[in-house]
């Protein structure tokens, strides 16, 4: 899948470009406003990454073009403002996500996965995994054809474990994903063991394999 | 205190009083000399008319004797006499009882005592003349005083509550003004032009300070915004480092685990640049739109979150009535988090926190040992510590928000329990 990614930060698009690329990502990048035009005018991608703050013009430019065009790429604006008026402003502008710097690159990949989903809703709702059969618009997981119950929170998990396939996920992560703002407020970040112990106990009592794994007990893997 | 304009008023009355009061003898002395003086004139007249006439009528020894004794009969007031020689005139003043008048009441005179010769004996005038008395005339002229006094004391309040009124007017304009003046609402003070150049000084003198304030404090401001805004980008490049670095295979499990203590010392610093950057853009009253927002509804939706994280803890919710406020959806949903998830943090596993929401007041309190430093329990920063994992910004925020919709907050601690009560 093609991403491009708008980010006039080198280091912090280096970290995006080497953490999707694990992730069967074809990563393009694009460091200033020229160079996004020219890149959206050009090509078609799965789902462009944007900075709202570039050299050269500003990321509702971007997106105003895009719309203009006509273009169906996913758009998640990563900003350092996290403002609502420039969230607001986005998603009016047909952005499919809003993501405030800084943020977990496990989060971006989540997000990604979600909405190059939603997009291209016809042919991937449904990730088949050995199996596991999860449907992310009806939200239910099968294994070997039985629904397993989840609650909102484990389906959640779920989700962003399938997005991160592979790579070793934080509980501050996790943490920060389930709880949002809240988690913030934490001593600690044990809850999440609770929500974790349950989807992998739901998972393993009705026969689907083991992919998450506990490393160290300070991290999470989704091993496929 | 005594008020400015009451500060001249007595100075002018003391000063008054005292300048009437010395005119009393002043009056005194002068009307009783020009008295004495009239009346010494109206006697010489008198005597020197009396000595022609008599010397006129040129009588015998014995006739002038019969003539001394009628005159001095049919004219009380004058009186001659033979006398032993001639002598320089004189002059006397007496008080004494008028024979014609009833008793106890003293007359005053004033006396002249001339010489003359007639028939070549000497003889002596005396004419007498009543003056008024000196302690009528001081009498008189005190009740005179006083009541110039007590004119001249209705006057200057008068004057001086009209006078100061109208001149002082500017000045308590502007100290209503200053005293209304608040840094935070962004509203700079116009002074109302007036006519008076010292007013219109100060005026101007205040304006310049509440400016070159307004302006650093909004320097200030921006600084913090800006700062944590700029400090966001290099947050990102370290929290993605970090996510990039946990990838690797060949990570030891001690590594892990310094990378996880960075994660959270990360997500620490993040949040209080977060919350730093919430703080400064409430200032910079960001939060414009109000909406009117079901305080009860609010309430549960933030339990329901909150209840998954804190499984083990028991939340009792009152509410009273259903009072809805108008403010930023944002706003106040931050600020009943921040204070819910105070009262979860700190209380054991297995109590409970209270929530009870009434008309004007939610008051949220919790089990605790001892009471918090009620001053310091706003400030930025002054409860944190390596304990309270917290950013020490969350009661900060509260407080700011409330500020913003002239809410209260406020703490107590009784029987054992921590409270915060916001009254709307």
């Amino acid at each position: 899948m093609k991403v491009l990614i708008i980010e006039d930060e080198a280091e912090l698009a280096k970290s995006m470009v080497s953490y999707l690329s694990g992730q069967s990502y074809l990563c393009e990048l694009a460091v200033d406003y020229h160079q996004a035009m020219e890149k959206i005018g050009s090509y078609q991608y799965d789902c462009i990454l944007l900075d709202l703050m570039l050299p050269g013009g500003s990321g509702m430019m971007i997106l105003d073009e895009l719309k203009a065009q006509q273009k169906e790429d996913g758009v998640i604006i990563i900003s350092a403002k996290n403002s609502l008026e420039d969230k607001i402003k986005g998603l009016e502008l047909g952005a499919d996500d809003y993501l405030a710097k800084p943020f977990h690159l496990s989060e971006l990949s989540a997000r990604m996965f979600s909405v190059i989903r939603r997009k291209n809703f016809a042919n991937s709702n449904v990730i088949t995994q050995g199996n596991l059969k999860v449907d992310l618009l009806a939200k239910s997981v099968e294994v070997s054809g039985e629904t397993v119950l989840l609650t909102k929170k484990e389906f959640d998990l779920l989700v962003f474990f399938i997005g991160n396939k592979n790579k070793v996920i934080s509980k501050s992560a996790l943490a920060e994903h389930l709880s949002g703002d809240l988690a913030d407020m934490l001593d600690n970040h044990d809850f999440i063991y609770a929500h974790i112990k349950n989807l992998k106990k739901k998972l393993s009592e009705s026969g689907s394999g083991n992919y998450l794994k506990t490393l160290y007990g300070n991290g999470y893997k989704w091993e496929v | 205190m005594t008020k400015l304009l009451d500060k001249p008023l007595k100075a002018f009355t003391i000063y008054a009083l005292i300048v009437l009061l010395c005119s009393i003898p002043a009056y005194f002395l002068i009307i009783d000399l020009i008295w004495v003086y009239q009346v010494n004139e109206h006697n010489q007249v008198v005597s020197r008319t009396t000595k022609k006439n008599i010397s006129a009528l040129k009588l015998d020894d014995a006739g002038l004797d019969s003539a001394i004794r009628l005159w001095n009969r049919l004219q009380p007031e004058t009186n001659i006499r033979p006398a032993g020689s001639l002598k320089a005139d004189s002059t006397y003043n007496v008080y004494r009882h008028d024979a014609d008048q009833h008793i106890g009441t003293y007359d005053r005179f004033q006396g002249l005592v001339t010489y003359f010769e007639l028939n070549g004996k000497p003889y002596s005038l005396t004419v007498e003349s009543n003056v008024e008395e000196s302690y009528e005339t001081i009498i008189a002229i005190a009740l005179i005083t006083i009541v110039f006094f007590i004119i001249l004391l209705v006057g200057f309040i008068r004057l001086n509550k009209r006078i100061s009124k109208k001149l002082w007017k500017p000045f308590y304009q502007t100290l209503d003004q200053i005293k209304t003046f608040d840094l935070n609402s962004h509203k700079a003070i116009d002074f109302e032009e007036n006519n008076i150049a010292e007013f219109e000084e100060l005026n101007s003198s205040i304006n310049k300070l509440i400016r070159s304030n307004v302006a650093v404090f909004h320097q200030q401001k921006e600084f913090t915004e800006n700062a944590s805004h700029e400090l966001q980008t290099p947050l990102a490049i370290m929290q993605s480092k970090l996510d990039l670095l946990m990838q690797d295979p060949s990570l030891t499990s001690d590594q892990s685990y310094i990378i996880e203590e960075l994660n959270y010392a990360m997500s620490r610093v993040s949040r209080i640049n977060k919350n730093l950057l919430l703080l400064a853009k409430i200032e910079n009253q960001q939060f414009a739109d109000l909406e009117e927002i079901r305080i009860t509804d609010m309430i549960g939706e933030i339990l329901e979150l909150l209840s998954n994280l804190f499984e083990a803890k028991t939340i009792h919710f009152r509410c009273d009535s259903e009072p809805s406020l108008k403010g930023n959806r944002m706003l106040v949903e931050i600020m009943l988090n921040n204070l819910l998830m105070n009262a979860l943090r700190h209380t054991d596993a297995d109590a409970e926190v209270d929530i009870l929401l009434s008309d004007s007041e939610l008051i949220i309190s919790n089990k605790g040992l001892a009471a918090l430093d009620a001053d310091r329990l706003f400030r930025r920063f002054s409860v944190a510590s390596s304990q309270t994992p917290g950013s020490g910004l969350g009661l900060s925020i509260v407080k700011e928000i409330c500020n913003r919709y002239q809410w209260t907050v406020r703490y107590e601690f009784a029987d054992h329990h921590h409270r915060f009560i916001i009254r709307f």
